[in-house]
């Protein structure tokens, strides 16, 4: 994989993310990278909250709205996270931590995609508490997103290789 | 000649620098402030972060999932107040701010402890200044909505009424100091002295 990982970092985006000292190279991706997180995860922190009792007397439904802030969220962290990725390929892909982390935003995006049909059904009334299935659903929903938080951030203390020609610390 | 943004921004941040500083070399100050530090410095916090290798990754995740609860609470009832998802009945809504104040309180209980651990790594930072600035003006803000915005909360409950004035400048201003205190955050690395 080194060739493939070498030809990345030699790319300019990759240089100019790593080397430039601007504020608007690397700290900037990273601040895009956190503003996203707070409004992907806290949209589902909001409607996990409401189907476990949270805000009785919110409608489900009427929380719809605010899924396209979660999608706003998604984008905004796919494209850093791109950009983060194309600036130390080699320490991201050789940790077993960040392919965990992938699968956990993965499973958190299947269940808020499940949770959504809840929602948008109108099944849930201002003073009704949620079914079952949905809490159990938000419960998971809450826990996987702890989870892949806590291993993006772990991703920074178990790297082995920062590029290819150097090693963490 | 001509001003540029950069001008601005420089003097507003020498302006709080210089402030930051005074404060900082007030004697008075200076001699309990050190103590205090010294203190915090060989509190068992600081001590268990400074030596343990996973304690400051785990605090650190918990910094992030603070937020997170946080934004999800805080940050989205104050998009309720900027008029977004009208729907909400707002009254009803504003039952998720005692989990945002659970957050910001777990935020504030890791945020001292990373102070503890290393105290002059925030003390003389720029980013740091900003942070508190930020958390200081979101928590005037709060001040603000319970004094002035509160007690009319029935008066824009449904969706046919647009939230009043001093209701969307409460969210404006209170969204916008949240995300600034999460960038200034992100910056507290780039500004270490």
């Amino acid at each position: 994989m080194d060739p493939f990982f070498l030809s990345i970092e030699n790319s300019a985006l990759s240089v100019w993310l790593r080397e430039s000292t601007t504020t608007w190279a690397f700290p900037f991706v990273l601040i895009l990278h956190t503003v996203g997180l707070a409004f992907l995860v806290g949209v589902n922190v909001a409607i996990d909250l409401r189907a476990l009792g949270g805000a009785m007397g919110v409608p489900l439904i009427a929380l719809r709205r605010y899924y396209r802030w979660m999608w706003a969220g998604f984008w905004v962290n796919a494209f850093s996270g791109v950009l983060l990725l194309i600036a130390y390929p080699t320490k991201a892909l050789t940790n077993p931590l960040f392919y965990l982390k992938l699968t956990l935003i993965g499973v958190g995006l299947v269940l808020a995609v499940k949770i959504r049909v809840y929602v948008t059904s109108g099944a849930v009334g201002p003073t009704d508490v949620a079914p079952g299935p949905l809490r159990r659903l938000a419960s998971v929903s809450l826990l996987v997103w702890v989870a892949s938080i806590t291993a993006g951030r772990l991703l920074a203390y178990t790297c082995s290789r920062l590029t290819v020609e150097t090693s963490c610390r | 000649m001509s001003v540029s943004l950069f001008d601005v921004w420089t003097t507003i941040n020498q302006f709080i620098y210089d402030i930051w500083m005074s404060v900082m070399q007030w004697d008075w100050l200076n001699d309990h402030l050190r103590a205090v530090l010294n203190t915090l410095y060989y509190t068992p916090m600081g001590e268990f972060l400074r030596t343990s290798t996973w304690g400051w990754p785990l605090f650190e995740s918990l910094h992030f999932t603070g937020m997170s609860v946080l934004a999800g609470t805080i940050v989205m009832f104050d998009l309720r107040l900027l008029g977004f998802a009208r729907a909400v009945p707002v009254r009803a809504m504003h039952k998720l701010i005692p989990f945002g104040i659970g957050g910001f309180l777990v935020n504030m209980s890791t945020g001292i402890c990373f102070i503890c651990a290393t105290p002059d790594q925030y003390l003389f930072n720029a980013a740091f200044r900003w942070k508190v600035i930020f958390i200081t003006t979101a928590g005037l803000n709060v001040l603000f909505f319970y004094t002035r915005v509160f007690r009319r909360l029935e008066t824009f409950s449904d969706e046919h009424h647009t939230p009043p004035i001093a209701a969307r400048l409460v969210g404006g201003v209170s969204l916008f100091a949240w995300v600034g205190v999460m960038t200034a955050g992100r910056l507290l690395t780039f500004f270490r002295p």
